[in-house]
This record gives structure tokens, sequence and C-alpha cells, in this order.
């Protein structure tokens, strides 16, 4: 229907595919479906959770993301590291080390995604209490929620909290003061995130409402984790000056978001897990939750630390994240004048476009020509959702039917059943 | 009074025509709606809306419907002895009938009234019976019509033009 493509940061790899169910039946999209024996993926309704990579057997879907090769064709590089990279490594080793790892590896400077989340917060409170037409406001920090939202729930896409991420707000700000400070053309400075999940490499590399790309490239968490793991006794002994932000990782952690968020006048809810976030836009969209001003939305478990570029496991690496935030010394930040930049509509993002899958048509009357025999067919399919047609389930199969993407035949049981009569 | 209208101004020449012609509806769903099923209300609602959404109705369109139609359902759940929801789809508007067994309304002018309610204790407990059903009905329909009385059944009726 759309023509428009999307950019994903997931591969199929056709020769690894056994053609099993296990991602077609878990993609809260409906992405995804079996032909000829092989996975294939519906570009326009992907949202990059992550899912199908996860339950994959055998390694036929993989996620993507830049190289750290990419950061050398740069003059100045920058990492900006995502909070959930802090829960990553066993606790004897210091996360100062870790930071200094990424000088290590090759940056010139590292940020901490954890730095903006002071200031994020101010800017949350100001924009919540001063849109107060719009109930609630939902987050806009994960990328698969942001596209589930533009695929299956278009009519929410007002509701979303419309300012860059503290990644991209970091971006902008320190791409300005590198260039102004250090006198390093703004073409020459390369910044990359270090991201624990897919959508956040699409979302760089594909913006939803940004004017244009703001970062270089993203490098998955357990790339650089590769990189640096055996050599951290060697790097904790170099004299490279750091200084953390442990305070702000609780962007890394579903629930801190929305307790930080919170007052006595901004009431919030916190939700994660994709399954548990489409289940709370189902209610927002019924308007039953009117009553809340901001719900934090993360398509992974527990949040960031759910993310598949992550490389422990998302339970532990809350705890070890909770531990640094508890003992967390109070911190200068310098990034104040964020909030006057967010004042002066900087940071603000285009109105977000739908992606509308949920249309069986463009014209009514033949979505209705298309519902009437989608009814029809369902009548005559088992309705167990075996999946053995390839599709998610019955339903998902009468859809492709009507959309001329599938044959009844597809249908194990039906055939099975008119083998068994002509045998009689 | 046992009827009540409420036509939207711009609406009342199309309306009209509707009533003439009596169209037959596109297609047709019927739902049944238990008495204090608060477990299950909310359901028929949110399936007009996603029928309507593969539909492709506008999403304005379809944020009027949901909160009319799933303001409507809970009226039949907390209010009523049981009913039925009936949903006729035309190519432009949506036709949507709520008709239960029971008790009727006592008065439909209190009623429409913001913050008056009926609900007893259970209901309220559900964080259900602000009063707040009928004028969200009203205020997001093209039409209303409303006929019941005390001791009887009561039928509402909505519609919601797509463009």
């Amino acid at each position: 229907m759309d023509e428009k493509r999307y950019f994903h940061a997931i591969q199929l790899l056709n020769d690894k595919c056994k053609g099993c169910m296990h991602c077609v039946r878990i993609c809260p999209t409906e992405a995804l479906r079996i032909r000829d024996g092989i996975v294939h993926m519906d570009e326009a309704r992907c949202v990059d959770c992550g899912k199908c990579i996860s339950v994959c057997p055998f390694d036929a879907i993989i996620p993507t993301s830049d190289s750290l090769n990419q950061i050398n064709r740069y003059e100045y590089k920058v990492a900006i590291v995502s909070a959930s990279y802090a829960g990553q490594f066993t606790e004897d080793i210091d996360y100062s080390t870790t930071i200094k790892a990424l000088y290590y590896i090759g940056f010139d400077m590292v940020i901490e995604e954890s730095m903006a989340s002071e200031v994020m917060t101010r800017i949350k409170q100001h924009y919540i209490t001063t849109n107060k037409e719009v109930r609630p406001i939902l987050s806009s920090n994960c990328p698969a929620v942001i596209r589930l939202i533009q695929v299956r729930f278009p009519s929410l896409l007002p509701n979303i909290f419309h300012i860059e991420a503290p990644m991209s707000v970091l971006s902008m700000y320190y791409r300005d003061k590198i260039c102004i400070e250090k006198g390093i053309n703004p073409d020459q400075i390369g910044i990359f995130l270090i991201v624990p999940c897919i959508s956040q490499v699409t979302a760089v590399h594909q913006p939803e409402g940004a004017y244009k790309r703001i970062q270089e490239g993203a490098i998955a968490i357990r790339d650089v984790y590769t990189a640096v793991r055996d050599k951290l006794p060697y790097i904790k002994s170099l004299d490279i000056p750091v200084t953390t932000h442990e305070r702000g990782l609780t962007r890394a952690l579903s629930g801190h978001e929305a307790d930080e968020v919170g007052n006595q006048q901004i009431r919030t809810l916190a939700v994660s897990g994709i399954d548990n976030v489409i289940e709370i836009l189902q209610k927002v969209e019924n308007h039953i939750l009117d009553q809340y001003d901001y719900i934090v939305l993360r398509s992974c478990t527990n949040g960031c630390v759910g993310g598949v570029l992550n490389v422990e496991n998302p339970f532990i690496a809350r705890s070890r994240i909770h531990v640094l935030i508890r003992d967390a010394k109070d911190e200068d930040h310098e990034l104040d004048s964020c909030f006057s930049c967010y004042l002066d509509g900087t940071f603000d993002v285009l109105p977000l476009e739908p992606r509308s899958i949920m249309e069986l048509d463009k014209d009514i009357k033949q979505a209705i020509l298309k519902m009437k025999k989608l009814q029809e067919i369902m009548a005559q399919l088992p309705l167990i959702d075996c999946g053995a047609c390839g599709s998610p389930n019955c339903r998902a199969l009468a859809e492709d039917i009507v959309q001329g993407r599938a044959s009844i035949d597809n249908c194990v049981i039906l055939l099975k059943k008119n083998i068994d009569k002509n045998e009689e | 009074m046992a009827e009540y209208w409420n036509i939207v101004e711009s609406i009342q020449a199309r309306h009209d025509s509707f009533l003439q012609e009596k169209p037959e509806p596109e297609m047709s769903i019927s739902y049944e709606v238990g008495h204090k099923d608060f477990i299950n209300s909310g359901k028929a609602s949110s399936e007009i809306k996603l029928m309507l959404k593969r539909l492709g109705v506008n999403p304005e369109i379809l944020r009027r419907v949901a909160i009319a139609s799933y303001e409507a359902e809970i009226n039949i759940t907390a209010h009523s002895l049981g009913g039925k929801i009936i949903c006729n789809i035309y190519l432009n508007c949506v036709h949507i009938v709520f008709n239960d067994s029971g008790p009727g309304i006592k008065s439909i002018e209190k009623a429409l009234e913001p913050g008056w309610s009926t609900a007893d204790d259970l209901v309220r407990e559900m964080g259900f019976g602000a009063g707040l059903g009928l004028p969200n009905i009203k205020k997001n329909s093209d039409v209303m019509h409303i006929d019941s009385e005390e001791g009887k059944n009561t039928l509402l009726e909505i519609i919601i033009f797509f463009d």
C-alpha cells in the first residue's frame, strides 16, 4: 500500500531460516510471514521491537548496527552512551572504568545519556503543565513505541511528547559546543550513540519527526562490550580523567522516569514490555486513562536494560544500575542552557505521520467489501491458529487472502479435510 | 418526557435524508452486554472501534465513536438489566443502537445534566458513575436519540458521520 521504504535494523538470513513459526507468532504487529519455507517481513508494519531476534532458535534473524570502525571516518569522535550500558559489567569493574574504556577504543569525548536526565525531567514537567489540553501525554523516548503508535494507534500521535529524546538533545548541544570550543568543522565531528536496542539504531538512520539526521551512527552496546571486556584490568590502570553521572542512570529503567517526572500535580504511569504497552494504548484510545498526565512507555521489559543489543540479563542489569543510582553523589550540570533551548523550540519535532497498516483499503467501499469477504473466509477457517499456513493466526491468513497475499489453500487443516472428504 | 433528540445543527439536512431514505447498512454487527458484567464491558465498543479503524475511518471520528460507544456500553452494564448493541455501518456514517431490558430512565433531562448519577455503590466502587456518561455521548455524536420511560427499556441510538 505505502510506497515509502522503511529502514530496519534487522537482517533476515534466508540460508539459516528453517521456516518455523517462532518469530511470526511473537511479532506484535504481525509483520512476519513464512512464505515458500522462509520468513518475509512487511517493512511498513515492523516497529523494530526486536522480539523476533530473541526468539529465533536458528539465529536467522540478527540485529544490525554500525561497526566500531565507522568512527575512524571522523576527525573528532564522540560517544553518547545509553544509560543501560552501566548495567552490563560485573560489579568488580567500576563504572568509571567502563567509561574510560570508551576513550580507550578511540573516542575523543564520552557523554553519558544520564547527564541529560535532570534537565529532561524539567522539560517534561514544563511541557506537561503547558499542554493541558492533551491527556495523557505519552513518552517519546522509545523509538519502538513511537513506531507502534504510528502503525497501530495513529489516533494517539498528537499525545506524544513532541520533543527530541535525551540522546538527541545531547547530540545537538555538544555538536555546537565542540564546534565552537575546539574549532572543529561540524562535518568532521562524528557523534555515535552506544545503544541497547535495534529501535535506537533505526531511529538514528531514519529518525521520525526530526528535521535531519542528528547522529552519524549507532553502535551496539554488546559490540563495545566485546571490544573492551578482556582489557578492562589494563584500562582501569590508564590515567584518563573521567567524571561520571550515576544519578541520571534512571533512564535505563522503567518506572524511575515516571517517578521523577511525577509530583502532586503530575500523575504518571510507567509501563514496560510491548504487550503491556499495547494493552495500555488500547485503554488510552478508549479514553479511560485520561486521568493520567504522563505515561512512560517502553517496549522492552524493565525498560532499556531489556534491549536485544545488551549483554546482561535485564533484571541483573537493573539491580546493578539501582545500586549505582542509590550511591550516586550530587552532581553539577552544565546543561541548564538546554532548558532555554527547549523554550526556544530548538528541540521541537515535526508532527508525527501515521503509518497506518490497519485499514483494509483506502476507499471505504472497498474496505467494507474486503471486511465482508474477510468474515466469510473466517467462517471457513478452523480458528485454531496453528500457524502452519505461515500467517500468525487464522484471522491474519483471512486478511492475507483478502489482500491477495495468500490463498485459502495455504490452510493445511482445510486441505486435509478436503483430502479426507475425497477419500470417503 | 420519554423521548429526547439532539441533532448537531450542521447535520440536520443529512440526518433528514438519512431518515427518509432509510438505507440498508453495508454491514451490521450485534453484541450482547451483560448486567453488571464489568469484566467484559467495553469489549463491544473496542470491537466497533477496531472495525472502523480497519475500514480506514479518520482517527478523530474514531475517537468520538470510541468515547460515545464506550460510555453507552458502560451505561448498559452499570444501570440496566443487560442489553444488546447493534452497530450499523454505512458508507458515510455509523449508526449504533443500544437497547437494554430496563428499568428505564426516570428523567432523561436530569440524566443529561453533567454530574447527575443514579449509580449504586458497586458501580461507584468500580470507578464509574460520575454522571458524565450521557453528556459525553451527546458531546461526541452528531445525532443522539433516547427513548425511555421508568419501568420500561431504554433505547439509545447515535449517528456519527465520517466526513
